[in-house]
């Protein structure tokens, strides 16, 4: 089965685009992997639509893990969560984590082959070091 | 006006006028204790459901409902954008197709436990829970009259003027968010208050 | 050191880190990922008595931080075990694959 993917919700896209720039150069290209960040005005923030558009870009089968920054984020990628169809719902889980290294270590872990349990599991052990 | 159709397009109408009309004065409540786009949002919300109003309420309640709270999620943004937006699709989606006052005041209260989830917050936070709680708990105990509910609502919208903010970007404001009204009790309020005009007159 | 079990077997290995930045993250990536592709448990230490670390977790290698100088030792227990600890001294050995320029 494919690797577990890994999304990436910042309030800034620079960020999003700059974590997700590093998932890749540290980790390669095994990973599915997405990211999203700003609103849609331009500004600072996160947006639902986009977040359901980033997990669908980062899907799988295996499930997705979310990683995000400030509040507003995590209230934002749940709601994302809430709106997958039924058969993805369950599978999408966001890790409490800072959102570079989170994403970094659960990449890792995915590449390994990890059930998305055990992924969001070794992101938030990053936290717990 | 019939009560299917009709009714649910002027329920749109009205609280998108309401919400337009009061676009202003929301975001200058929001200014004092939040992000400052409360009345910008809500307003880019309710436009996008009105200018779809055809299509929504030519469906049935349950579904014209989630329909809405779908696009205000999407539309509306922000903070409230996820919290007005889990209000109208939780009430649309235990709602049976032709929906008693019964019901529709039990999926009322379950759609404010979702809010609730939704924002982590409870009442006494300073927030839209401080006006639609109190309206819920009015219309469990049987009150009817839309008057005295709609009065009611702008009480509780009046009484987060002294409340300390616990939730959200007011709640770093801490001491400084008293004195201000809650912005999203405020719409709430004037929500209430529009949809209580058209009922009357359905 | 047999435990008795036929496809049980230790394995031990010691490496210099010549890396210019030691044991860094994107080190620490190569060296778990290839630690996980062997079924032995494999344990990561500064000195040959350890202390050990996992060297299968991503979280715990890349706090490791050992520096370039230092040496890593290799404990790998289980069926390929002694392949295992072969590739991973090799891996130290290569530079973790990168150039000069990189990472």
């Amino acid at each position: 089965m494919e690797s577990v993917g890994v999304v990436i919700v910042s309030h800034s896209p620079k960020v999003a685009e700059g974590a997700a720039d590093m998932v890749r150069q540290m980790v390669g290209e095994e990973v599915p992997l997405a990211w999203t960040g700003g609103n849609p005005s331009g500004g600072l923030g996160t947006d639902v639509g986009q977040i359901m558009s980033a997990i669908d870009r980062a899907w799988s089968d295996a499930g997705v893990v979310v990683l995000v920054d400030l509040g507003g984020a995590e209230t934002n990628s749940e709601m994302a969560i809430e709106m997958l169809a039924d058969d993805r719902r369950g599978k999408v889980l966001i890790c409490n984590a800072p959102v570079v290294e989170g994403a970094v270590v659960a990449a890792t872990e995915a590449a390994g082959g990890s059930s998305v349990d055990m992924v969001r599991q070794t992101a938030e052990e990053y936290s717990a070091r | 006006m019939d009560l299917g159709v009709d009714l649910r397009t002027e329920l749109v109408k009205a609280v998108a006028a309401t919400i337009d009309r009061h676009a202003d004065e929301l975001t200058t409540l929001d200014q004092a204790i939040g992000d400052g786009d409360h009345g910008i949002n809500m307003k880019r919300g309710f436009d996008a459901v009105l200018a779809d109003v055809a299509n929504l309420s030519a469906k049935p309640w349950p579904d014209f409902l989630k329909g809405v709270g779908t696009m205000l999620v999407m539309k509306v943004g922000g903070a409230s954008g996820p919290l007005y937006g889990t209000l109208f699709m939780a009430l649309g989606k235990d709602l049976p197709t032709e929906p008693g006052r019964d019901d529709l005041v039990r999926a009322f209260r379950g759609a404010i436990v979702a809010v609730q989830a939704r924002g982590k917050s409870e009442r006494g936070q300073k927030t839209m829970l401080d006006v639609l709680i109190p309206v819920a708990e009015a219309l469990e105990a049987g009150r009817s009259e839309i008057g005295a509910i709609t009065l009611a609502a702008h009480a509780a919208a009046d009484a987060t003027i002294p409340m300390k903010a616990v939730r959200g970007r007011a709640s770093f404001l801490g001491e400084r968010s008293i004195g201000h009204m809650d912005p999203g009790a405020r719409s709430s309020a004037l929500m209430i208050e529009a949809i209580g005009k058209v009922l009357e007159k359905a | 050191m047999n435990n008795g079990t036929a496809t049980e077997t230790a394995a031990t290995g010691a490496i210099l880190i010549e890396h210019e930045v030691g044991l860094h993250a994107r080190p620490s990536v190569k060296l778990t990922k290839l630690a996980k592709t062997f079924q032995s448990a494999i344990r990561l230490g500064t000195g040959p008595a350890g202390p050990w670390i996992d060297a299968k977790s991503i979280v715990k290698v890349m706090a490791f931080k050992a520096a370039k100088g230092s040496t890593l030792h290799f404990r790998a227990h289980g069926g390929d075990a002694t392949q295992a600890v072969a590739a991973l001294v090799d891996l130290v050995r290569r530079d973790f694959d990168e150039s000069h320029n990189g990472g």
